[in-house]
């Protein structure tokens, strides 16, 4: 029997594991362009192309990670590592007041607001819990 | 849970060797080594552009291998701008840098104004560490200069900038 917190921790994993294949497969098909987006956060733009080959696939792969029964864990510290780069990026971002789109879902994702960084800072406590909580229910 | 770490590390190694191969095969994918940052507004470059004056400036308007760009604000440039100039789009989507860019390399001369000097002066700047063989002119003065010198206005947003970010932003040069 599932206790609530169970079920509410598999919710999450749903969810959040969703937003990452998601967000993955539209950066996949934005290609270049996720590449310059990068560079327009002006932090290091000489990796700009790197991390735009690298971290889609592997968004997705976090993502179906949180789901997979011996895999949660795991899954949820990778997207707690990413998190943590987005959420120090877009923040740098608004504190330097740089105006430029965020990339986070593809093309036309937005401007980097506040909330932005509110969101990534949810995000980041829910994969941060998800990635301390056992793997699997209490028997 | 042991496996934790070495598994998210995993995760991490597979992903990026997934992303490696996939971008490899595909037909429009990311080549690192000819790889260039747009840098329209980051005003790095060691080169200056030359200043110019309003009523120089006028008297290459008309010339096709001349582009004037304005690299005020939207709402700045919607208000009113040189007759005739593209908005170079300093805090719109990378789509729109891209296009901005893409236009500048098929002229000879380009002058960039602002609303002061030296506003468009880093912008210039960042054009010609880009594009070295461009020609790039400041226009002294900025717009108040060139409308005072009674040259050519027009008003109205650029049709082809698709600027995503509020009319009332403004945009700061480093």
């Amino acid at each position: 029997m599932l206790s609530l917190g169970d079920v509410l921790a598999n919710v999450v994993r749903a969810v959040l594991g969703g937003l990452f294949v998601l967000a993955g497969v539209l950066k996949l098909q934005s290609g270049g362009q996720f590449a310059i987006e990068i560079a327009n956060y002006q932090l290091f733009p000489s990796l700009a192309p790197y991390l735009a080959v690298a971290l889609p696939p592997i968004e997705v792969l976090a993502g179906v990670a949180l789901v997979i029964p011996g895999w949660r864990r795991a899954g949820a510290l990778c997207i707690t590592g990413l998190l943590v780069m987005f959420t120090v990026a877009v923040t740098t971002v608004r504190l330097r007041g740089i105006n430029v789109d965020c990339g986070c879902f593809g093309g036309d994702s937005g401007p980097i607001t506040w909330w932005t960084v509110a969101r990534d800072v949810l995000l980041l406590a829910l994969a941060a819990l998800l990635s301390l909580r056992s793997d699997r229910p209490k028997a | 849970m042991t496996h934790t770490m070495p598994r998210a590390m995993a995760i991490a190694v597979l992903g990026a060797l997934v992303g490696v191969g996939f971008n490899a095969v595909r037909r429009d994918g990311i080549r690192p080594s000819s790889f260039a940052p747009p840098a329209v507004c980051d005003g790095e470059s060691q080169k200056q552009a030359g200043l110019i004056s309003p009523a120089e400036a006028a008297s290459l308007c008309g010339r096709t291998d001349v582009l004037v760009a304005d690299a005020r604000t939207p709402a700045r440039f919607a208000e009113g701008h040189v007759a005739g100039a593209v908005h170079l789009p300093c805090q719109g989507d990378a789509d729109a840098t891209v296009l901005a860019l893409d236009r500048l390399r098929g002229h000879h001369t380009v002058i960039v104004y602002g609303d002061s000097t030296s506003e468009a002066q880093a912008v210039a700047a960042s054009i010609l560490r880009r594009e070295p063989a461009l020609d790039v002119r400041v226009l002294a003065g900025g717009f108040p200069a060139w409308s005072q010198a009674g040259q050519a206005c027009a008003s109205g947003p650029c049709e082809s900038c698709e600027v995503t970010l509020p009319a009332t932003s403004t945009a700061p040069l480093p």
